[in-house]
């Protein structure tokens, strides 16, 4: 089904605040700084965490970026072009 | 055959398909206007602009800076995955706003948009000379950064036959000869060759690396032999860089002056918007890799000096060529690629300072034929004395990006919240340009890179908005009719 423009922007909006919070999480605030980590996917557990993140912000930003209209014909009300 | 001399054959070859290239550019090209050389008549399909694109971010710093800065660091340089990602996430904020009015208004260089958005007001001209002088200095950074990684990368993996200096002025004069001939057809043509060398090298290698350790795992246990801190938990002002990496590079990069002009270059914004869309992805095909190859180097060259660990691709280039005939093929499509790359890289520099300069800067006719011979004699110039400065190189590469985005960073004002905030004015930009700009460089000069891991051009920027919006507050008082003053005082 096709969505309207409205929900596409809004639908956008949250894709963006959601990439926000992955690139929170992927900082390890979490965790004691300088302590030893444990290994997942090969990796120390903090850098795999931050991995994951960034998987995911690649997966939500494309579809923000499908979900995003360039229009080339869109009027401008930037205030320029006096 | 030697790997050097595999090399040496490999680079021959590269050239003389550059050649053929730029010829083949030169006769597709419509006319000699400024926006036939360097937007390509605005008229790049999705695979060329995504590639274009690609081969364009992923440069010598990421070859080369990239597994350098993973090598002194450690695995916090994952960062590097997510502050690549963070400029595609960026660009949602220009885009969208900036493609439609530049397509309407036929833009040829940024200061086109500070042209268009200032042109009539008092200080308009001083905001479009700022942003053009602060991004003629980034982009001169940048395109020192390339020549002394193409020295590094020629000299290492031909075993020292090409020396540095011999490879800098070499390449140097190359990129010359096809960006003047063939303008922005050749450059996103060579462009995106050269990023589907570089995917296939990069991975090719990293197959290498692991297999050889024993896989992932085995590799992360060496480097906490090695280097027990490379794998620790980072620390709090590590931690506090990470965040502040992440916005200098998500800010500064969309302003590249060569990425806006690809904004321009495509031929649809619905191009423009799928091209984004697949660029997500790539910090993961690359950045993630090249951050693993310098990770991996850890266990293998103990105590590298700051400045020599830039050379860590080249000497894995060098081990791998030396286990076989068939690595040694494999490792010169690599050198091949990661040249390609650097290569891809300042030939856009190159032909974005070119038009910079002669439009933003000079202040020429974007209508005039002349002014594109102007740019291409400006271009010569400039990288003259980048190879100058570059035959003696006294900083990392990593060095050199952050001090070019702290730069770069300062004319975030003048488009992000001109696109967005209608009633922004030329003199409180202007203003926040030069205060921010002060700040950034000032500490760069007295050998002050960062404040409890933040960046100084972060600090700069933040002082940079706060002036803009006093300004802009003490500006609209001003401007209120005397009437609507009665009763406040």
């Amino acid at each position: 089904m096709e969505r309207s423009p409205t929900s596409r922007q809004r639908l956008r909006r949250g894709l963006l605040v959601a990439i926000a919070v992955l690139y929170a999480v992927s900082i390890p605030w979490y965790r004691e700084g300088g302590a030893a980590p444990e290994h997942w996917l090969g990796l120390p557990d903090w850098a795999a965490v931050a991995v994951v993140c960034y998987v995911g912000v690649a997966i939500l930003n494309a579809a923000a970026w499908l979900l995003t209209d360039v229009d080339d014909d869109a009027p401008d009300d930037s205030g320029g072009g006096g | 055959m030697s790997f050097s001399q595999l090399g040496l054959v490999g680079l021959g070859l590269y050239l003389l398909a550059l050649v053929v290239v730029a010829g083949v550019a030169r006769r597709a090209r419509q006319d000699a206007s400024p926006a036939d050389h360097f937007l390509a008549n605005r008229g790049l399909g999705l695979f060329v602009v995504f590639l274009t694109l690609y081969a364009t971010a992923y440069s010598g710093n990421s070859l080369l800076g990239y597994p350098g800065e993973a090598y002194r660091r450690g695995f916090s340089w994952v960062m590097a995955t997510g502050f690549m990602m963070s400029i595609i996430v960026g660009f949602h904020l220009l885009v969208p706003r900036l493609r439609p009015i530049a397509v309407q208004n036929r833009f040829v260089t940024p200061g086109d948009w500070v042209r268009h958005r200032f042109g009539d007001e008092p200080f308009g001209e001083g905001v479009r000379v700022g942003v053009g002088l602060l991004m003629t200095v980034a982009l001169a950074n940048f395109l020192l950064a390339q020549l002394m990684a193409l020295g590094h990368v020629t000299s290492e993996v031909t075993g020292g036959a090409i020396p540095y200096a011999v490879g800098v002025v070499g390449m140097a004069s190359m990129i010359l000869f096809y960006e003047t001939v063939g303008g922005m057809r050749a450059v996103a043509w060579t462009d995106a060759a050269q990023g589907v060398l570089m995917l296939a090298g990069l991975g090719t290698l990293l197959a290498w690396i692991l297999g050889e350790a024993g896989g992932l795992a085995a590799v992360t246990d060496a480097i906490a032999r090695a280097r027990p801190d490379a794998v620790a938990v980072p620390g709090r002002v590590e931690r506090t860089n990470w965040a502040s990496t992440v916005v200098l590079m998500g800010v500064a990069s969309i302003l590249y002056p060569q990425a806006i002009q690809r904004i321009y270059a495509a031929r649809t914004g619905r191009t423009l918007g799928r091209a984004f869309a697949l660029m997500g992805f790539m910090p993961l095909t690359t950045t993630l890799v090249v951050t693993l190859i310098g990770l991996a180097a850890i266990p293998r060259f103990e105590a590298l000096g700051t400045i020599e660990a830039d050379t860590v691709m080249p000497r894995l280039l060098g081990e791998w060529a030396a286990t076989g005939p068939a690595a040694a093929a494999l490792a010169v499509v690599v050198f091949i690629g990661a040249l390609a790359a650097i290569m891809s890289t300042a030939d856009s520099v190159l032909l974005s300072l070119g038009s910079i300069l002669a439009l933003d800067v000079v202040g020429r006719s974007r209508e005039d034929e002349g002014t594109t011979r102007l740019g291409k004699r400006i271009a010569m110039v400039v990288m003259g004395l980048a190879v100058l400065v570059a035959l003696n190189p006294r900083f990392t590469l990593w060095r050199l990006i952050e001090l070019k985005m702290e730069l770069l960073i300062q004319c975030a004002p003048a488009f992000l919240l001109a696109l967005h905030w209608r009633g922004l004015r030329a003199g409180p930009v202007l203003l926040g340009l030069v205060a921010g700009t002060l700040v950034a460089a000032g500490a760069a000069l007295f050998g002050w890179k960062r404040v409890e891991g933040i960046h100084v051009g972060v600090i700069g920027l933040v002082i940079n908005a706060v002036v803009v919006g006093l300004a802009s507050w003490v500006q609209s008082r001003s401007e209120v009719p005397a009437s609507g003053r009665v009763g406040r005082v």
